[in-house]
């Protein structure tokens, strides 16, 4: 909208707000933002680095989902509460007799104080992760017999007194869970719904005390002798010190047998969903890119990861785009660095990933890949909170990312819910996990009428 | 406090306002800023040599703890202008302020460039103003000592 001019005071006015723009800009407004669907795919727009005075902090406020809400999904799916009431659920699997793990999971909340700033970005965190103070949590609840209603059959607290946990999985009859601080095995039956046996560490991993991104996606290899695990950086771009860094921004690769482990892949700020890509068989992950150095930049991606590949945390971005930020800069590695497969645009935090492999959603989502992005802070208008389907075509992507499942923003742009973690059921449904509506989600298809459903 | 001040006419020399038992407070404050200030300098020199984050932190505690008890000065300050016509009758007391308020915006806006993370949050913009900080500084307190040393503002005789 064009403002008409007609008085000197007004001229006088619009000076003055553009000379007071210009000055917050430094403070940070994205005036020359491209769309962010020109950041989704294999070569997105990448605008020209800016430092700020203060970094936009935008997070949807939290309203939580009113009865009778629920997400939007297009024509042809359906969507409904599996399960309510949860304590902060994060991450979801599900076992070979189709019962489902909730990870519920909250942060170990160990990062000290480092300087003023930090007061500021506790703050801001406080409204990115948690739907409130909801009680007891870090525990895994099993979920049983869920037909859409809310209400499942069976729910059990699974495994209790856990450590900021986030990653599960199964191989045989050994149940691994990624605390934050290390990977512990379980012995594990068919059919049971709660775990007595204490676990055995089978490695530890970077934890604390800092533990700035501290969820561990766990995944194990085809043939279930190696696990792979995903560490996030200790920091936003290294200002916890280089040192804070060892064996982070990384996925580390875990001996089943021995707990032995290597750094697989490095230079993966903040990784998370890894899963094996059921086609190609490679391993794919997405990325929570740097933060602060403007409304968008960097574009979080999700990437087939190579053994022994560098992906550019912290010195550089989608390849060798370098980081000033970062001293003593390291040319041998940027030189390396490898550009991500596929951009989601800058902020949207993708936290789950799961291809889609079976056969009760439509035809067009088979084979794809679904990305629960949990929303921006870090920019003025929010990118994200919806989760998103990449299609692929010979274990790679294949034209632009759609919206699947929308509507953790209302109107007024508060968040009803924000979704993490990603899973496919056993009957082909895709389960969303909701860390601020502290409830799972499950899409049907159209001809999937859940069994008994008593839909709300 | 109004009656200090009016029992301060009866010396020759101009009087402070904000004082405690005859000691005025402005002077009390100020070296706590000056301190914070020429050691944010400092310790941005040292995280410029050295890329050790520590120090970079070092700064921005500084700065905070600078702007603050900064704050308190001029506060103190002021009240010493504002309540005595001979002191606003000193050309080195309006430069003193006006110098100081320059000094108080340079290190607010200092600590917004240290909140950035890392090598930037420090060089070359942070250290650059904690240069010019100092600076500034130089020749408010060469005012303010002219002031006391001189023109025996607050002093007792």
């Amino acid at each position: 909208m064009i403002p008409v001019i007609n008085s000197p005071i007004e001229i006088g006015r619009i000076r003055l707000a553009v000379v007071l723009s210009a000055v917050l800009c430094l403070a940070g407004c994205g005036e020359s933002a491209p769309d962010p669907k020109t950041q989704i795919g294999a070569k997105p727009d990448l605008p020209a680095l800016q430092q700020y005075l203060i970094p936009p902090m935008h997070i949807a406020p939290v309203v939580g989902w009113q009865q009778g809400e629920k997400p939007a999904v297009p024509d042809g799916l359906q969507i409904n509460a599996l399960a309510t009431g949860l304590q902060h659920p994060r991450s979801l699997y599900v076992l070979p007799n189709g019962d489902i793990l909730v990870v519920e999971s909250k942060a170990p909340g160990t990062e000290p104080i480092k300087r003023p700033k930090d007061f500021i970005m506790k703050w801001v965190e406080s409204w990115a992760t948690s739907g409130g103070d909801t009680g007891e949590s870090n525990r895994i609840t099993l979920l049983r017999g869920a037909n859409g209603d809310g209400k499942p059959e069976v729910q059990s607290v699974f495994l209790d007194h856990l450590k900021s946990p986030f990653g599960v999985a199964l191989v045989g009859n050994d149940l691994y869970v990624a605390n934050t601080d290390a990977i512990v095995r379980y012995p594990y039956q068919t059919g049971d719904t709660k775990i007595a046996a204490p676990g055995q560490t089978l490695t530890p991993l970077p934890g604390g005390p800092i533990d700035h991104h501290w969820t561990k996606r766990l995944v194990a290899s085809p043939d279930g002798s190696l696990l792979y695990v995903g560490v996030g950086s200790n920091s936003n771009i290294t200002e916890n010190g280089i040192e804070a860094e060892k064996n982070r921004a990384a996925i580390l690769e875990v001996d089943r047998a021995t707990g032995r482990w290597r750094i697989f892949a490095s230079g993966l700020r903040n990784p998370n969903g890894l899963t094996f890509e059921p086609q190609s068989h490679a391993l794919w992950t997405v990325v929570n890119e740097r933060d602060e150095i403007g409304p968008n930049l960097v574009p979080d991606y999700l990437t087939s990861v190579k053994d022994g590949a560098f992906y550019g945390w912290p010195y550089s971005y989608f390849g060798q785009h370098v980081d000033p930020r970062v001293q003593p800069q390291r040319p041998d590695l940027v030189a390396k660095a490898i550009v991500p497969d596929y951009a989601l645009s800058s902020h949207v935090a993708p936290l789950g990933l799961a291809f889609y492999n079976g056969d009760a959603l439509p035809e067009r989502y088979r084979g794809g890949a679904f990305v629960g992005e949990h929303g921006s802070w870090n920019r003025p208008e929010l990118n994200g909170y919806k989760v998103v389907f990449v299609p692929f075509a010979d274990g790679h992507p294949n034209g632009p990312a759609q919206d699947v499942v929308t509507g953790f923003l209302n109107k007024d742009e508060k968040s009803r819910g924000r979704p993490v973690g990603l899973a496919i059921d056993k009957s082909g449904g895709l389960l969303i996990a909701d860390d601020v509506g502290n409830t799972v989600w499950r899409v049907t298809g159209p001809n999937r009428q859940p069994t008994n459903a008593s839909l709300r | 406090m109004s009656q200090a001040a009016q029992a301060g006419t009866r010396t020759s020399n101009p009087d402070s306002t904000a004082r405690i038992a005859m000691h005025p407070i402005h002077p009390m404050l100020v070296p706590f800023p000056i301190v914070c200030f020429v050691g944010a300098l400092i310790s941005d020199i040292a995280y410029w040599q050295t890329a050790q984050m520590m120090w970079a932190d070092v700064s921005a505690w500084l700065l905070f703890a600078g702007l603050v008890l900064g704050v308190l000065a001029a506060i103190a300050g002021l009240i010493d202008f504002l309540a005595s016509r001979r002191i606003r009758e000193l050309a080195p007391a309006w430069l003193h302020m006006a110098g100081n308020v320059v000094v108080l915006l340079l290190a607010l806006f200092n600590s917004f460039i240290h909140s950035r993370d890392a090598w930037t949050s420090v060089v070359p913009a942070g250290l650059v103003l904690s240069a010019l900080t100092v600076l500034v500084m130089l020749f408010t307190g060469w005012m303010g000592w002219e002031m006391v040393y001189r023109r025996h503002v607050g002093v007792a005789d």
